[in-house]
């Protein structure tokens, strides 16, 4: 994975990972797997825990232990209100930024070559 | 909670969780072990966490992804990625109330506040640039 990727995706994975979590809640490892199909290829499993632990520390999510048949109890993580809010604007956020950024990239095509 | 005793000695209550981490690291098969030592050794270094349940709070943390990992058989490489240091650095992002640096972070953060409240003491056109704020002496 490129640098430049790895930094762009720093800001936004945390918004990622909500998103995944709104449609149904899941394992840690279930939502990296997810991650992966829907093209996320790459990010460590550890980062995604990374952002669990904080994502579970601001409150964003309720979690629940399940027994495992061997290791830790697993955490299985579903979004709540304050996720939900959280999500709202990561995506109103994302579109701003993604409106801005392409606006500014057409201005640059449609002036041409540079002098 | 602390008592006299723990000020001079340190919490007991973070030693005895720092005992049980290590006895629970032993249990672990040796590429992991020697994962979580290595993560462990940088973030000692690079966190500086001085809360000690803080610092107790991450390891715990970090301990059961390592477990969780190793009881799944998750290769070392998927958990930590290609760039170890990217993922402890994300690791120990969400401990940075315990470090030391959180203080001095606050410090800045008061000090500019602070300045930028008071208006420039010098006479002339620069004083005229200072925004008013309701209550502010005329």
């Amino acid at each position: 994975m490129g640098r430049q990727m790895t930094e762009m995706l720093k800001g936004t994975l945390e918004g990622i990972i909500l998103a995944i979590l709104a449609l149904q809640p899941a394992y840690g490892y279930e939502i990296t797997a997810r991650l992966r199909d829907e093209g996320f290829a790459e990010i460590a499993e550890g980062t995604v825990y990374a952002l669990l632990v904080r994502i579970e520390q601001r409150g964003l999510v309720d979690v629940e232990r399940v027994p495992s048949e061997k290791g830790p109890p697993r955490k299985v993580y579903s979004l709540n209100a304050a996720g939900r809010e959280q999500l709202d604007e990561f995506w109103r956020t994302w579109s701003f930024l993604a409106a801005r950024i392409t606006q500014l990239h057409d201005h640059i095509e449609t002036r041409g070559e540079r002098p | 909670m602390t008592n006299w005793i723990e000020k001079v000695t340190g919490s007991f209550d973070d030693k005895r969780r720092w005992r049980a981490y290590k006895a629970r690291k032993t249990t672990l098969p040796a590429p992991y072990r020697t994962a979580i030592d290595g993560v462990e050794r940088y973030l000692m270094h690079s966190a500086s966490v001085v809360k000690g349940d803080v610092l107790m709070q991450m390891l715990e943390d970090l301990l059961e992804l390592i477990e969780t990992a190793a009881s799944d058989g998750t290769p070392i490489r998927d958990v930590v990625g290609d760039d170890p240091v990217e993922f402890a650095d994300t690791f120990a992002a969400n401990y940075s109330d315990g470090q030391w640096i959180a203080k001095e972070r606050k410090r800045l953060a008061e000090t500019i506040d602070e300045a930028a409240r008071r208006r420039p003491e010098r006479s002339g056109e620069s004083a005229g640039r200072a925004p008013r704020r309701a209550g502010d002496p005329a």
